[in-house]
C-alpha cells in the first residue's frame, strides 16, 4: 500500500512538471490559436539560457535567473514579430507548419551554439530526498510540484482578475470581438508569446535542476501535448488537473504494467489518452469551443 | 489559370485532361526517361546512392503530396508508416522468403493499411488536431516495433535482408539497384499525376476545398479521407520497401519523427498541391543536404575556428528550419509556382502578361 501512495504521489508531482510545461502551450494558443509544436525546444532553449548564465557566466542564481527570464522574454517577442506576425490569417496548415519550422530551426540553433553533448544542469534544489513517513520525494520533484501551483494560481489570477490579464482572456475568446472594444490583437498575440517562453523556462529550470541538458530532452515538449489536449488548450486549472491524470496514470502504467509489456505502457499511456481524447472529445475536458466536426 | 502551348486547343474532354500535348512535350519527357536509365553509365557510385535515396525520398513525398496537398489532411507521420512498409517487407522476405516483387507491394498495402487506420480520426477532427494523430502514430510505432516479438520485426535490434533476386540476377550492386528503384519510383510518378485527373483524385481535391460542400455533392467523406490517407501512405509503403532492399538493414530509427519534417519541408519547398512541386522539393531539398555533408568538412579546413564538422551537420537544421519558414512567408506556393511563372512568360513572350 506504501508503494501505491509513492506512486501515487510521484505521479501527481512528476504530472504537475508536464502541466506546467502544457501551459506554455495553452498561453499561446489561447491568444493566436496556434499549436506550438516547438513548446519542446523553447523549454530546452530556455534550459540553455539559464545554464548559461549559471554555469557558463558562473553568475548566482538570484543574479541568473532574472537575467535569462528578461532575455527569453525578448525572444519570444522576436520570434512572434519575425515569424508568427506575417502569419495571421493564413491557413491552419501554414501555422502549423510554420510551428514545424520553428522547431527544426530552434533545434539547429541549439546544436551551433550549445553543442550536442549532455551538459549537466546545476541543482537548484538540494538532490536530498524528502521523507514523510514511509514516503520519500526527490526534493527537486517535490519543490516543483509547489512552483507549480503556485504559476498556477499566478496565471490565473491575472487572466481572470486582471485589467490586463482579462483583455488577453477577450482575445482569447474572440479576435474580432476584442478588435471592436480596441484591444491590440497583435500585441496581445505577441505578449503571450513572451509569456509563453518565461513560463516554458521556469519550467525548464524546476524540471531540469540537477538533470543532464542536452538537444534531445526537447522530447518532454511531446509529452506535455496529451496533457494541453486533455485540458482543452484553453482552461489554465484543466492543465493542472489533466497533468495529474497523465502523470498518475503514466507511474501506475510503469508500476503495474510495464512488466508485461517491457516498459512500452508508461511511454505509450499519455499518447493513447490523446488518441482516445481526439476520438471521443476533441475539445478535451474543460475547452471553451466545440471543435468543428465533419 | 494554364496557359497552353501556342496552337493547342482543346476539342474533346479526354484532350482537355491530358497532361502532354504536344510533340515537343513527349520528345522532351522520353528524352528525360532515356537520359535517367542511361545515367549510370556515365556517374560513379557514390553519385548514383545520392539519386537512389533520392527516388526513394521522391516515392514518400509524392504520397505525403496526395494526402496533404491535394486532400489538404495534415500529416506528421509519413516516416512512420514508410516504416511500416519497410518492416513489412523486410519481415516478409526474411520469414517467409516472399520475392521482392510481392514484398515490396506488400510493404506498400502494411503502409496503407497503418495510414488508413490512423487516417480515420480525420472524420472527427481536422486542422491541427490531426496532425496531432498522426505525430501520436509516429511516436506509438517504434514502441510498437521494438515490443512486439523480435520474431517478427526483429525487435530493438532492426532486421536484415537478404538483397532482392529474380531468376539468377541478385540485385546488389549500385547500378542494378538504381534501375530497379529508379523503375519504380517512375511507376509511382506516373501513377500520381494520374491520380490527380481521375475522378479519385478530383474528389480529393473537392474534400480539401470544402469538405461540408463535397459531401453535399454526394462524395462519402469516409470513403475519401481513409482513403487518401491509405493511398499516400501506400506511396509511403513502398519507399519504405524500395528502402528496406536498398539498405538491407531496417531499425526503427531510420523512421523517426524528423523525417517526416523533412519530408513536410521538401512538400512546402516545393509547392502544396502539385505532384510535380513535391518532386521538385525532394530534388532541391535533397541536393542541399547532400551539399552540406560534401561541403562541411571543407568548410571545416577552412574555418578550423568554428568548430568541427559536427557544426555545420547541425547547421542543415537551421536550413531547413529557415528554408520552411521562408517559404511559408514569402512564397507559399513553393517552387512549382516559380516554375509555372517561368513556363508562362516564356509562352506568351514577348507579353508581359495576359
Amino acid at each position: 500500500m506504501t508503494d501505491f501512495f509513492q506512486y501515487l504521489i510521484n505521479g501527481v508531482l512528476v504530472g504537475l512538471l508536464y502541466a506546467m510545461i502544457a501551459l506554455g502551450f495553452i498561453v499561446i494558443y489561447r491568444a493566436g490559436r496556434i499549436l506550438n509544436l516547438a513548446q519542446g525546444e523553447v523549454v530546452v532553449f530556455g534550459g540553455f539560457i539559464v545554464w548559461t548564465f549559471i554555469a557558463g557566466a558562473s553568475l548566482s542564481l538570484w543574479i541568473a535567473l532574472p537575467l535569462s527570464l528578461l532575455s527569453v522574454l525578448v525572444i519570444g517577442f522576436l520570434v512572434e514579430r519575425g515569424i508568427f506576425r506575417p502569419m495571421i490569417g493564413q491557413s491552419i496548415f501554414a501555422n502549423v507548419m510554420i510551428t514545424v519550422g520553428l522547431m527544426v530551426l530552434m533545434r539547429g540553433v541549439m546544436l551551433v551554439i550549445w553543442g550536442a553533448d549532455a551538459q549537466s544542469f546545476p541543482a537548484i534544489f538540494s538532490l536530498k530526498a524528502i521523507e514523510i513517513g514511509p514516503l520519500s520525494f526527490t526534493r527537486s520533484l517535490f519543490i516543483g510540484g509547489i512552483i507549480a501551483l503556485g504559476v498556477f494560481a499566478a496565471i490565473h489570477w491575472v487572466f481572470e482578475k486582471t485589467r490586463w490579464g482579462l483583455r488577453l482572456t477577450t482575445v482569447a475568446e474572440d479576435h474580432v470581438v476584442a478588435q471592436s472594444m480596441g484591444i491590440s490583437v497583435k500585441r496581445s498575440i505577441a505578449i503571450a508569446w513572451a509569456i509563453g517562453f518565461v513560463l516554458s523556462t521556469l519550467a525548464a529550470v524546476t524540471f531540469l535542476s540537477g538533470q543532464s541538458i542536452n538537444f534531445l530532452v526537447s522530447e518532454i515538449g511531446l509529452r506535455a501535448l496529451p496533457v494541453a489536449l486533455l485540458a482543452g488548450l484553453e482552461s489554465i486549472w484543466g492543465a493542472a488537473l489533466a497533468g495529474i491524470i497523465i502523470g498518475v496514470g503514466e507511474a501506475m502504467a510503469a508500476a503495474y504494467l510495464d512488466e508485461y509489456t517491457m516498459g512500452a505502457m508508461s511511454e505509450a499511456f499519455p499518447f493513447v489518452i490523446m488518441l482516445i481524447i481526439l476520438l471521443v472529445r476533441p475539445q478535451g475536458l474543460f475547452g471553451w469551443k466545440i471543435i468543428e466536426r465533419i | 489559370m494554364a496557359i497552353l502551348p501556342c496552337g493547342v486547343h482543346s476539342t474533346t474532354y479526354s484532350q482537355d485532361k491530358a497532361f502532354i500535348r504536344t510533340r515537343a512535350q513527349w520528345a522532351c519527357l522520353i528524352g528525360f526517361l532515356v537520359l535517367l536509365f542511361a545515367l549510370p553509365l556515365f556517374i560513379g557510385t557514390r553519385m548514383l546512392s545520392i539519386l537512389i535515396v533520392m527516388a526513394i525520398t521522391v516515392v514518400a513525398v509524392v504520397g505525403l503530396q496526395i494526402t496533404v496537398g491535394l486532400t489538404g489532411q495534415i500529416n506528421l507521420g509519413q516516416s512512420a508508416f514508410m516504416g511500416m512498409g519497410a518492416f513489412t517487407a523486410a519481415s516478409l522476405s526474411a520469414n517467409f522468403h516472399l520475392p521482392f516483387w510481392l514484398a515490396i507491394p506488400a510493404g506498400g498495402l502494411g503502409g496503407a493499411l497503418l495510414g488508413a487506420i490512423f487516417g480515420i480520426p480525420a472524420l472527427r477532427v481536422k486542422g491541427f488536431y490531426l496532425a496531432l494523430t498522426t505525430i501520436a502514430a509516429q511516436i506509438l510505432f517504434p514502441l510498437l516495433i521494438m515490443r512486439l516479438p523480435s520474431g517478427w520485426f526483429g525487435g530493438a535490434n532492426g532486421m536484415g535482408l537478404s538483397p532482392a533476386k529474380i531468376g539468377g540476377f541478385v540485385f546488389q550492386t549500385e547500378k542494378s539497384l538504381y534501375y530497379l528503384i529508379m523503375g519504380t519510383t517512375v511507376i509511382m510518378i506516373a501513377f500520381a499525376f494520374n491520380l490527380t485527373r481521375s475522378r479519385v483524385g478530383r474528389a480529393l481535391m473537392a474534400v480539401r476545398d470544402n469538405d461540408i460542400v463535397s459531401e453535399i455533392m454526394g462524395i462519402n467523406l469516409f470513403t475519401y479521407k481513409t482513403l487518401s490517407f491509405g493511398i499516400g501512405s501506400l506511396f509511403a509503403g513502398v519507399a519504405g520497401g524500395l528502402w528496406a532492399y536498398y539498405i538491407r538493414y531496417v531499425m526503427v530509427d531510420q523512421f523517426n519523427l524528423w523525417f517526416s519534417v523533412w519530408y513536410l519541408g521538401m512538400i512546402i519547398v516545393g509547392g502544396v498541391g502539385s505532384i510535380f512541386g513535391a518532386i521538385l522539393g525532394t530534388v532541391f531539398l535533397r541536393s542541399l543536404q547532400e551539399l552540406i555533408t560534401i561541403a562541411g568538412p571543407l568548410l571545416t579546413e577552412l574555418f578550423p575556428q568554428m568548430g568541427g564538422g559536427a557544426v555545420w551537420f547541425s547547421g542543415m537544421n537551421i536550413i531547413l528550419g529557415a528554408v520552411i519558414i521562408l517559404f511559408l512567408i514569402f512564397e507559399p506556393r513553393g517552387l512549382a509556382h516559380r516554375w509555372n511563372v517561368i513556363k508562362h512568360s516564356f509562352r506568351i513572350w514577348p507579353y508581359p502578361y495576359f
